[in-house]
């Protein structure tokens, strides 16, 4: 299939530059990555708000720019819906007003027609003659949506569209946002720095950091196999570590971390083999270390593998889960400032092991559990 | 009311009206156009529009005469094509007053321009206006409030304009004298029942147009 949003984008500014390359196809594609790192310049330049020095950029077969053949098709002219972060509403025009605003040039009667059909499909019925300030955040929400999508646009941009909300309230949002954009079938681009909206609303994300694209991938592709390191800290994962390499095959690769042995599951298909002694990046997941209880039979080695032994030196109570903060036993310096590993646990698992009281553990990392980052 | 002073406060209502509405018509583009716009002299116009607000108004004016007295750099070729010259006409008093009074609507102006949120702009022409008609549909609305402001103490500067009037149009009874210079004359020549009558005139008008202001001001909320 081929892609239908392809952007290709270089802009020098004062203090930044940006300089990305990627395609989007059905669906959204998610823009994510720290703020400043140029997600909001890139939606103005694809809605031609903002010039870009060099690049390309083609929606269905269209090109909207193309800075080597001096195209650049006006704003006015794109087709392109797009939400603001806050919304951006007219706040000197009605509901009714805001969603026709882009409509002006139709015949009056076809005008009236779709305006209707925006109220009625997004549920704001009763709220036409309403003004932008006597709305609910789930309202202008909605209105601004109706505004975009009235045009008929190629693409919709939205800009951080559920940042302006309080947390509850914006979990209610970002499930009625995803059910309008699937009804309507619009591909869309979206920019947010919150990573669970990035998962729940993209088909496809594409991690931006200090101009630059680090990773575009289907989403699960992107939790699964980070890039890099880079990329696993934007995504906010824990426990990245350093290590040093010890062997490789195509299916296992041992390595050295803090005077231990590990042993990781390589992947067959695109096998890494780094030669002895290369240094590695690797995560591990906090909720899959395992801790081996004291009482019954010695840890099964076929079960637990990479059995380390340390102590809980701090915790940290979210509620429904404790995060031990494990020292290793091993002399030397831990990993990450005054602990090697952060282990999560359910809070009825730390009541049931006593965790309070008995400080001192064994676990086991599975070969599996240790992701790899080529760096 | 003496039929002068009379005379002086149609004269100072007119001046000041007509002063007002050429703010309006070259003050607010020119507000935009400093709010929005980054260009080259940008400095230069922003230093030549406040400047009337720094300097005494006689200087103002007598910078008026060079500019457009009968030997004037735009007021010579004038005299020599035409055979007028807009010094002490009506005409200089509307120019006086209208230079003096432009910073202070292109300030506030400026101030409320910018203050409107750009967002709202762009999204004007994702959904297909121009840049011309984004600023008649949102970017004036929005700043209704700042600019109406602007114009009312443009106005009431108009009104009240003095030194740089003096200086340009003179103060010829019923033809340039405007209240501000009636008002002078009459405590130069000791008519102290005119004075309380266009001081309180005057007081009256300024008084009426703070009041229609803030109705203006209200409503559009």
């Amino acid at each position: 299939m081929s892609a239908r949003l392809e952007v290709v984008v270089q802009a020098r500014l004062a203090d930044f530059t940006l300089d990305v390359a990627w395609t989007g196809g059905e669906g959204v594609s998610v823009l994510f990555g720290p703020s400043g790192s140029g997600k909001t310049l890139t939606l103005q330049c694809l809605a031609g708000l903002f010039r870009p020095d060099a690049g390309r950029i083609v929606v269905d077969g269209r090109v909207l720019f193309d800075a080597a053949a001096g195209i650049d098709v006006a704003p006015q002219l794109r087709r392109v819906g797009y939400v603001f972060q806050g919304y951006a509403l007219f706040p000197h025009l009605s509901v009714r007003a805001n969603i026709a605003f882009g409509l002006r040039d139709r015949p009056p009667a076809e005008r009236a027609r779709r305006t209707a059909e925006v109220i009625e499909r997004l549920g704001l019925g009763g709220l036409e003659e309403r003004y932008p300030h006597k709305l609910s955040g789930g309202q202008k929400q909605r209105v601004a949506l109706g505004r975009a999508l009235a045009i008929e646009p190629a693409f919709v941009l939205l800009d951080e569209p559920l940042s302006a909300l309080d947390l509850p309230l914006r979990r209610a949002l970002r499930d009625e946002l995803q059910v309008i954009l699937k009804d309507w079938r619009v591909p869309a681009v979206l920019v947010t720095h919150d990573f669970s909206e990035a998962y729940q609303l993209g088909d496809r994300v594409i991690v931006y950091e200090a101009g630059r694209v680090r990773q575009a991938a289907p989403r699960g592709e992107l939790l699964r196999r980070p890039a890099s390191s880079s990329v696993a800290r934007i995504l906010g994962f824990r426990n990245i570590l350093c290590g040093e390499v010890l062997e490789a095959a195509a299916d296992r690769i041992r390595l050295a971390w803090r005077g231990q042995v590990l042993e990781a599951s390589n992947v067959p298909r695109r096998a890494y083999l780094p030669p002895r002694e290369t240094p590695v990046v690797f995560f591990v997941r906090p909720e899959d270390p395992r801790l081996i209880r004291k009482e019954g039979p010695p840890p099964d080695r076929d079960h637990h593998t990479n059995i380390l032994s340390g102590s809980v030196i701090r915790e940290v109570d979210s509620g429904v889960t404790r995060t031990l903060l494990m020292r290793l036993d091993q002399p030397g310096t831990p990993a990450q400032g005054d602990y090697d590993l952060e282990i999560e646990i359910p809070g009825f698992v730390y009541e049931v092991l006593r965790l309070d009281r008995d400080r001192r553990w064994q676990f086991s990392i599975h070969r599996g559990s240790i992701h790899l980052l080529p760096d | 009311m003496s039929p002068e002073s009379l005379n002086a406060l149609a004269l100072s209502i007119r001046v000041a009206t007509v002063a007002t509405l050429l703010n309006a018509l070259l003050g607010i583009p020119l507000a935009y156009v400093l709010a929005r716009k980054r260009f080259r002299w940008r400095w230069l116009v922003d230093l030549l529009v406040t400047l009337p607000l720094i300097l005494p108004p006689t200087v103002t004016g007598y910078y008026l005469i060079v500019l457009l007295g009968r030997r004037g750099w735009l007021g010579a070729p004038l005299y020599l094509l035409t055979g007028w010259s807009v010094a002490f006409t009506w005409y200089a008093a509307v120019i006086a007053s209208a230079v003096m009074a432009m910073p202070l609507l292109v300030r506030t102006a400026r101030a409320a321009i910018e203050s409107v949120d750009r967002d709202l702009e762009r999204a004007a022409f994702t959904l297909g206006r121009s840049e011309w008609r984004t600023v008649l549909e949102v970017t004036l609305p929005q700043a209704r409030n700042g600019i109406l402001a602007g114009l009312v103490l443009a106005f009431a500067r108009a009104l009240g304009e003095f030194g740089a009037t003096l200086m340009l149009a003179g103060n010829i009874p019923g033809w340039t004298t405007t209240v501000p210079l009636a008002i002078y004359t009459a405590v130069q020549t000791g008519e102290a029942s005119e004075v309380l009558v266009l001081v309180g005139a005057l007081t009256a008008v300024s008084c009426a147009v703070i009041f229609v202001a803030g109705r203006l001001g209200t409503s559009a909320t």
